[in-house]
């Protein structure tokens, strides 16, 4: 049943005629791909429909209009910022009404109390522009620049910048999120005024339920308005060189630049991260995978595989950089310090400074998504942890070894461990794992890797980002807390009492494999039997 | 069975009282709270007792209060409806120590004397806040979110993952200790967030509400090798402010604060009172204290770039400042705080806060630097309606992320055994809490008669967070009394 006409005039009469569509031309472009993170999979192909109809509000108030007269009609809703997360973004049952905050971005920047507080339709690249003019800076996440910084902060929210920064979760200060039924729930310094510069409570901090690890992708209101930290930075102007799409950011090595060490081992490579943690220095430290440089020469995807078909098991098992990012965030003398410990600490472990570009092409300026995701057409990253060093430096290995089994139809990657580098000085470590496919292969296997790490982390008893809606609640739920799923769910019972909030998320996963027969053998868990089918 | 065969039969009898005289000294604390005394007091030892105390408690509607210091200053360990104190003292494990990831382990009954001394033989600390007492609780202290005095960490908050026990009675580890098996897994309890929400900030300002926190993962950082401590005397504390929005960005200092002659006078005096009241005298009306630290290498020229970067900031633009190694009138005062800064307050030692007059109430609320002097007007002004003499009240202001924010604290000293003079600081407390508010104060922990005042501001947060505990304590047994609950 479409959205009945009645209903779609009294959302006419909340955001006007021009601001809500139910044209099935309008609608389509709603729909989840082509090109985009998890494109092809068989979770979009299964769990993904275009919109009932298409909402553009542009306040605070018209979206708990918006919501409350969805939780009255039984009429399923699905926030949509930028959209990056690909299917998990869009509606998964028919005739949603997609909300799109893309029309609430303003923007204020604090400069002197370190912050912005934004709309969920802002993205990344003009607060990083704007911050660092005025001595600050943000990290933006691997889903590039031109992803929404809210839908960031409560999704995931890190990269090499977080050596220093730390969690997204940290950076998160007055808050305004519609509740699932339409109530507005003000948190941090909003809860009590109308400034937003402080992040948590009063009392028990209900910032807990923006997100977990990872996000909780719309199933728990919707986000209208934040106030992000942002983090002093150093004083100079990077400037944009380059014509698109080769664009970097000429850095003034004087206060900030990186340097690639090659190093002999991988435990120098982790000796390398741990020391220069415990010595606070750095703004980035990482590990480079050799696929990365692959990337990062190729111009095309034909070139690419030229330059990664050259690999072998032996040119990876023997590559192995530490690529360091140094910032003069108090003076050039501190940048040199900083730059005298580093090679302190690399030369014993036999770390050679390699020529490096006095340019960022990726991380501080807009992350890289645009340059991960095509090379093969499809493109995941499979899991990405921040647990500690002990666990980023060895987690890549499992996945490497499951990998094989994949592979065809997962791109060659000759036994490649992964991604791992530090963050919060040393305290934390990261570990990502990304995946490539050509979408025109039978791409079931691709499917079936994604729940079988699931099953290998629960194994080995590593911590991942594959919980919660990532993958069947009921497989990893039992296995982390325990019975974390039971607690997720009673607060989404409690909040959520008609599941109107972006159903059937954080069961959706579960309904996939539910629905898609290729899963069935891998089904050896328990689940209830009320799933949606 | 009755239920104090079953409470009696989980801890051993050893461990469980209704002694009327034990039970009383759970009555009351360093606040003005009014007393209350639980019905027994039990002390379990393990999770899993914690766990068979709590269900018990629940099936049966019995208020359980957790309780892991021995010393208090707000209220919210005193039994306002009777029930079970749930005293955490034996829980003082320190599981581990983790160099390479810089953690620690440990349980909830783990004082601050103990923690402090045994990182120390590792070459480790825990950044910490302003004098905590030696025998309070570390896990409280972080999860209440006192605030350390050192502020150059950009990751803010210390704690890592941690195990509760719920109200229903299970146990529950939250972030990276989620996994199968933890401690003996690949995970090793850094991350707090997740599984599926962050729990954990459930747990946060909950005053024990909410659960029982049985351990937690908490980062340590090492010890500085060498440390250079600096004073500057502060007549105008809008230039200090000031000053301080210049450098903390730059990632000057370990250690920063602001404390006013009062509460410096009432931390440096040996001999009471009349240290205390010289000191006072003599004393600026506020002192930076800033401490620039060398770390693990080159520790010599780390504390040269900041000292040349202050020596810079200082000549070119606050020339009015005067920031040196020595306090004017107070020789060898920089070998005196380092100490008071990085270990907890003596348990042999009445504490500062009570030292003065037998107690203490303190008002603190979070703010933007630029308004702390504001406040302190207007707090005064307050006082001063109020009859309370304004050169008596003890003022703290503790910067927070490089000075992006801070906490300005008012301590109204008073004799517990006056009940006038009790009443009237009460009324004033109550007062300067309501006037803060309307000009913008954050108040993050809403202790006693600050609770009602906060949550009647924020009607929107309360219904949500009244929903929430309803979700984890459907039978309200946790700390009843407290917060809005």
């Amino acid at each position: 049943m479409a959205i009945p006409k009645e209903i779609y005039k009294v959302f006419e009469s909340i955001v006007g005629p021009k601001y809500v569509s139910d044209d099935p031309v309008i609608c389509e472009a709603y729909r989840s791909g082509p090109g985009g993170y998890e494109d092809g999979l068989g979770y979009e192909r299964v769990m993904t429909t275009i919109p009932g109809a298409v909402i553009m509000p542009k306040t605070t108030q018209e979206v708990q209009r918006i919501v409350k007269v969805c939780y009255r009609k039984d009429i399923p809703y699905v926030p949509y910022s930028t959209g990056f997360y690909g299917p998990r973004s869009h509606p998964h049952v028919e005739d949603a009404l997609l909300i799109d905050l893309k029309r609430m971005n303003d923007f204020i920047l604090d400069e002197k109390h370190f912050y912005v507080e934004v709309g969920p339709g802002m993205v990344y690249s003009p607060i990083q522009e704007e911050c660092m003019k005025h001595g600050a800076y943000v990290v933006i996440g691997g889903g590039g620049a031109q992803a929404s910084a809210i839908a960031n902060l409560i999704g995931d929210g890190w990269s090499p910048l977080s050596h220093r920064i730390g969690l997204p979760h940290r950076r998160i200060l007055g808050t305004e999120v519609v509740m699932p039924d339409g109530e507005l729930l003000k948190t941090g310094s909003l809860a009590t005024g109308e400034d937003p510069f402080w992040g948590e409570g009063p009392g028990p901090d209900l910032r807990g339920l923006l997100r977990g690890y990872t996000g909780l992708r719309g199933c728990l209101g919707i986000v209208t308005r934040m106030a992000i930290k942002t983090l002093p930075f150093q004083p100079e102007r990077l400037e944009p060189t380059g014509i698109s799409p080769n664009t970097a950011l000429a850095l003034p090595e004087n206060r900030i630049k990186w340097i690639n060490f090659t190093v002999p081992s991988k435990e120098a490579q982790v000796q390398a991260m741990k020391e220069i943690g415990h010595a606070e220095i750095g703004g980035a430290v990482t590990k480079v995978p050799l696929f990365w440089r692959a990337i990062a020469k190729a111009e095309c995807k034909e070139e690419f595989w030229d330059i990664w078909g050259k690999e072998t098991p032996e040119s990876i098992a023997n590559f192995f950089i530490v690529r360091v990012l140094l910032i003069g965030f108090t003076s050039e003398e501190q940048m040199a310090y900083d730059e005298k410990v580093l090679m302190d600490i690399m030369e014993p472990l036999g770390g050679v400074a390699r020529r490096t570009k006095p340019s960022d092409e990726s991380w501080i300026k807009n992350a890289d998504s645009a340059g991960m995701w095509l090379m093969c057409g499809g493109y995941v990253s499979v899991d990405y942890v921040i647990e500690t060093l002990s666990q980023s430096t060895e987690h890549g290995s499992s996945y490497a070894e499951l990998k094989k089994k994949y592979t065809p139809p997962l791109m060659p990657d000759y036994g490649d461990p992964g991604w791992f580098q530090s963050f919060e000085l040393g305290h934390q470590g990261y570990s990502e794992f990304l995946i490539y496919w050509d979408p025109d292969d039978d791409t079931h296997p691709v499917d079936q890797f994604y729940v079988d790490t699931s099953k290998m982390n629960i194994k080995n008893r590593y911590y991942t980002s594959l919980l919660g809606p990532h993958q069947p609640l009921y497989l990893t739920g039992p296995k982390y807390g325990p019975n974390y799923h039971e607690f997720l769910l009673k607060v989404k019972d409690e909040f959520d009492p008609k599941w109107m909030s972006h159903p059937p998320v954080p069961l959706a996963h579960d309904v996939f494999v539910e629905r898609s027969p290729w899963m069935h053998p891998m089904k050896d868990w328990e689940s209830p039997g009320d799933l949606p089918k | 069975m009755d239920v104090k065969s079953k409470l009696s039969g989980v801890v051993g009898a050893e461990h469980f009282s209704e002694d009327p005289n034990q039970l009383q000294a759970y009555a009351t604390d360093f606040s003005y709270t009014a007393p209350g005394a639980p019905a027994y007091v039990v002390k379990p030892a393990t999770s899993e007792e914690v766990s068979q105390i709590v269900n018990i408690c629940n099936e049966n509607r019995i208020p359980v209060v957790p309780c892991s210091s021995k010393v208090h200053f707000f209220g919210a360990s005193i039994a306002k409806e009777g029930g079970v104190v749930l005293d955490m003292s034996r829980m003082d494990h320190i599981f581990e120590i983790d160099p390479e990831n810089r953690r620690v382990r440990f349980e909830a009954g783990v004082s601050w004397e103990t923690m402090t001394r045994a990182l120390e033989k590792e070459g480790f600390r825990v950044i910490m806040p302003l004098t905590p007492p030696a025998q309070r609780s570390v896990l409280t202290d972080f999860m209440e979110r006192e605030e350390p005095t050192n502020q150059v960490y950009d990751y803010g908050e210390p704690l890592q993952a941690m195990e509760v026990v719920w109200p229903t009675g299970e146990i529950f580890r939250m972030g990276s200790a989620s996994v199968n098996g933890y401690p003996e897994s690949m995970a090793k309890g850094g991350n707090p967030s997740g599984p599926g929400l962050d729990f954990y900030r459930f747990f946060q300002c909950a005053q024990g509400t909410m659960g029982v926190v049985t351990w937690t993962n908490l980062k340590i950082e090492s010890i500085p090798k060498k440390d250079k401590v600096l004073f500057a005397p502060i007549h105008d504390l809008n230039y200090a402010v000031d000053f301080l929005y210049r450098i903390l960005p730059r990632r000057i200092g370990q250690e920063v604060l602001l404390l006013n002659n009062v509460d410096l006078a009432a931390i440096l005096a040996e001999d009471w009172p009349g240290d205390f009241e010289k000191f006072k005298a003599s004393l600026p009306p506020w002192t930076l204290i800033l401490v620039v630290s060398g770390l693990l290498r080159r520790p010599e020229e780390k504390i040269a770039y900041e000292m040349n970067f202050l020596t810079q900031v200082l000549k070119n633009e606050f020339q009015d400042l005067t920031l040196g190694e020595n306090l004017p009138g107070f020789p060898g005062l920089r070998n005196q705080i380092l100490p008071i800064l990085r270990r907890p307050w003596p348990a042999d030692k009445p504490h500062w806060r009570t030292r003065v007059k037998g107690a203490s109430q303190s008002l603190f609320f979070h703010t933007r630097p630029q308004l702390a002097g504001q406040f302190v007007d207007l707090v005064q002004a307050v006082a001063y309606e109020h009859g309370y003499p304004v050169s008596d009240m003890g003022m703290y202001i503790q910067p927070i992320e490089h000075n992006r924010a801070c906490r300005p604290e008012f301590t109204l000293f008073y004799d517990p055994k006056d009940p006038e003079e009790t009443a009237a600081v009460r009324d004033l407390y109550c007062d300067l809490a309501k006037t803060c508010l309307s000009e913008g104060a954050v108040f993050t922990r809403p202790y006693g008669d600050l609770a009602p005042i906060v949550y009647e501001k924020a009607a929107s947060y309360v219904a949500h967070l009244k929903r929430l505990k309803k979700v984890f304590d459907p039978n309200n047994i946790m700390n009843p009394g407290n917060l809005c609950f």
